[in-house]
């Protein structure tokens, strides 16, 4: 990208020079393709069809309505879903965070085999929301499932976890928690970048390991915690696969994410105008909270290279 | 120098690896990679016939279409038409997936010059694939369709080509008329050729009615006795299993038993709330008398469905309402125990309640290039003989009477005998919007709610009814 010709003025530039300051967008043009062709049309598109009562098989016969912005704050289904779906981040992401940074704070002590346990740790990451991960789950959580049969086992009758509203909205849930190697992971490399000075000098102090974790540790990750808790965040407001393939959004609407359900009105309704609206609700949603993360970030999330 | 020639090796192997991914990518993720994996099969089978030899067996083709389309007194000849490629599409189980290839094998071999590429997949996610498909006009010349897509996709008549312009390809005599009108579109257009007609009925697991020691009921003051008789063997024994939109189809079955008159006719339910809660009420008194487990209980045993259902496998669950073509797919679950195909209740009413739909149909898509022999291929996978003999009960049991005639002795006896007693007992008619997605939907869907509501106590059956008519009313309120 570096041009070592001088720009003469009054002096038109040659094409090759022309050529040569703009020879970055060339190397990004397969990106900048793809993304103008998969990302920014399709969202210019639905913004354009959540205005419109657009049907896929009746076509468009409304345009430039409110009426579908009207409808996702009135409907019940819509309104409910989205209650589930802010339940379920709330839920989600503090306890996927508190787990992947337990675990990293584990796997990043000097232990025997300790490679062998990142790497089994990781291992459900992978996995994702495939139909072997929902078999497997239904056959733990059924009523006469692994875990019930293993609470008998201390004589406590477990709950009916798929079939009871609160219940398989935590089974959705903790199947994410169970998926938090990819965090664990960053946070493992978060936690290696901490000066080890600082934990000589904290037990100097004669701070104990929980107090060198609260004031040193973690005050020192922020930034990485911050970064977990946004990406956290925008996957759990999107979440789709735990809950379709366990519980296809039941019993009763409980586990109906608002992407589940933005699904059923785009694909099995064929009621892409309402789809569309909800999604862009969705967003705006999930900007308002990056938005407010971001701005939080003064308080709580400290960068090493500032200055006090 | 050395390191130069390295570092160009290493970036070379790397696009390669990258190329190489991608083209993987592609391939792993498309759906349709099992049926293209047919396709160089077929293809390489035809590359290996000499040019010649495709010649010489043309007009032997030529006069076996022939005679058979004079066979079926059809008036023109099928056999002139353009070597070309097809597409087909359908949905189903490994064993549909094998007999429909076996068939689409033996029509390439008919007609020479004539290739058929095959889609195929499971039922999960079919809909929202074709549904799209037909919207973006990129859906396969001919597809196996359910009989609702008719009404929902094809609303101006534009998506699925006229079959009465092709009548003296397919020969529409084979079939009663009564099932051929079925499957018109607004337009009066015929949008599809229905394969097979279906309706619901019980199937008993005779191995634990025995155990229980109760007789198979056939009336519903028996069905009810069977209740407190499985109960005593065990709370979680049920003679009977109804998820949601089964016991929708019950309730419906019992209204047209009780008062003769259709669910729906146009856009008017012809269905007061009293009679309404009336239905509703039967399906709770169901509930009640331990006759079927609660929603509650069937989510509770974590099956994606009830053929799945370890209670249902082991015989814990003793009877089903289903689709008449269903049966294989249930008796193959419950292996080793004997599943009989049950009568209709005399004492729901006075009338042989209940409806018949087109259980499945085959379209052609309007924008295919070759028509005509397009419709060859519906032709041949429904009304020859060959192809009859290969595709048996694969879709149920054939309406086509030439179909029937050719592979009656191959047909599942169960399916037979089930069909048979829908296609004789239900007579009502069956209103196309029926299964419509905002009434059937999983688990968002009007029926899902009601039946799901009402069973855990969220709506009382006055709630329920008003839910039921409002949802109903405000689908049908669309149609003619």
């Amino acid at each position: 990208m570096a041009n070592n010709s001088v720009a003469v003025p009054g002096k038109k530039k040659s094409f090759k020079d022309v050529c040569k300051d703009n020879i970055g967008f060339f190397f990004i043009l397969p990106w900048l393709i793809g993304f103008c062709v998969f990302k920014l049309y399709p969202m210019g598109s639905s913004l354009v069809y959540s205005f419109t009562d657009y049907n896929l098989f009746d076509g468009m016969n409304v345009v430039g309505t409110l009426q579908n912005y009207v409808d996702v704050f009135t409907d019940r289904k819509i309104v409910t879903a989205l209650k589930v779906t802010f339940k379920y981040a709330f839920f989600e992401v503090p306890l996927k965070l508190v787990f992947a940074l337990f675990i990293a704070y584990i796997l990043n002590f000097k232990i025997k085999g300790v490679n062998f346990f990142r790497t089994a740790y990781y291992i459900p990451s992978i996995l994702g929301g495939s139909v072997a991960i929902a078999v497997l789950w239904k056959a733990v959580f059924r009523d006469d499932g692994l875990l019930n049969g293993f609470l008998a086992i201390f004589g406590i009758q477990g709950p009916s976890w798929l079939s009871n509203a609160k219940c398989a909205l935590f089974v959705v849930i903790f199947l994410r928690v169970w998926q938090f190697g990819s965090a664990m992971v960053i946070f493992l490399a978060a936690l290696k970048g901490v000066p080890q000075d600082l934990y000589e000098a904290a037990s100097i102090d004669g701070a104990s390991k929980w107090r060198q974790f609260f004031s040193v540790t973690v005050p020192m990750i922020t930034p990485i915690i911050f970064y977990n808790f946004v990406t956290q965040l925008c996957q759990a407001f999107q979440e789709f696969n735990g809950p379709y393939i366990i519980t296809q959004g039941g019993p009763r609407g409980a586990t109906t994410l608002i992407s589940l359900l933005i699904y059923n009105k785009a694909f099995k309704e064929y009621d892409m105008g309402m789809a569309s609206a909800m999604a862009w609700v969705l967003f705006v949603i999930l900007a308002a909270f990056t938005a407010v993360s971001f701005l939080s970030q003064k308080y709580w999330v400290f960068y090493s290279d500032e200055e006090d | 120098m050395k390191k130069k020639i390295f570092k160009r090796m290493m970036a070379t192997s790397l696009v390669a690896a990258m190329a190489l991914s991608m083209t993987a990518c592609g391939g792993s993720s498309d759906k349709d990679a099992s049926a293209d994996a047919e396709k160089p099969a077929a293809e390489a089978d035809k590359a290996e016939e000499p040019a010649a030899e495709d010649k010489a067996e043309e007009p032997a083709a030529e006069t076996e279409a022939a005679s058979e389309a004079a066979d079926a007194s059809t008036g023109e000849a099928s056999g002139d038409y353009e070597e070309c490629a097809l597409t087909i599409s359908w949905w189903g189980g490994d064993s549909r997936h094998e007999a429909t290839q076996k068939a689409v094998e033996a029509f390439q071999k008919k007609y020479p010059g004539i290739t058929v590429e095959c889609t195929y997949g499971a039922w999960d996610g079919w809909e929202e694939k074709m549904a799209t498909a037909f919207s973006a006009g990129s859906a396969q010349d001919v597809n196996q369709i359910n009989w609702n897509w008719i009404t929902q996709y094809d609303s101006d008549g534009s998506v699925f080509l006229n079959m009465d312009d092709y009548k003296d390809v397919f020969d529409q005599s084979q079939i009663d008329s009564k099932w051929i009108e079925m499957c018109r579109a607004s337009d009066g257009s015929l949008a599809g050729i229905p394969i097979s007609m279906t309706g619901r009925i019980f199937y008993w697991d005779k191995t634990t009615f025995d155990e229980v020691g109760v007789a198979i009921p056939t009336t519903l003051e028996e069905l009810m006795k069977a209740g407190e008789a499985f109960k005593a063997k065990g709370d979680d024994y049920y003679p009977l299993c109804l998820g949601e939109y089964d016991r929708m189809i019950l309730m419906v079955y019992y209204l047209e038993s009780k008062y003769g008159k259709d669910w729906v006719t146009g856009s008017t339910l012809n269905y007061s709330k009293e009679e309404i809660v009336e239905g509703l009420e039967f399906i709770q008194s169901l509930e009640d008398g331990h006759v079927i487990p609660s929603i509650a209980t069937i989510a509770g045993d974590g099956a994606a469905s009830i053929d799945q259902n370890p209670k249902w496998i082991d015989g814990r669950y003793a009877g089903i309402w289903e689709w008449d073509s269903s049966a294989s797919k249930f008796s193959d679950a419950a292996e080793g125990r004997e599943i009989v195909v049950g009568d209709y209740f005399p004492d729901f009413g006075d009338n042989k309640g209940g409806f018949a739909k087109v259980s499945m149909a085959w379209a052609i898509n309007a924008k295919t290039e070759h028509p005509k022999e397009a419709a060859m291929l519906v032709e041949y996978l429904m009304n020859d003989a060959e192809a009859a003999k290969i595709l048996t009960s694969e879709r149920g049991i054939p309406v086509s009477k030439a179909a029937l005639a050719a592979s009656e002795a191959d047909l599942n006896p169960t399916v037979v005998e089930a069909n048979g007693k829908v296609l004789s007992w239900v007579s009502n008619n069956f209103d196309p919007y029926f299964e419509d997605a905002k009434l059937k939907n999983s688990p968002d869907g009007v029926y899902y709610d009601v039946m799901g509501g009402l069973s855990y106590k969220d709506y009382s059956v006055e709630e329920a009814a008003d839910i039921l008519i409002e949802g109903v009313n405000d689908v049908i309120s669309g149609a003619e």
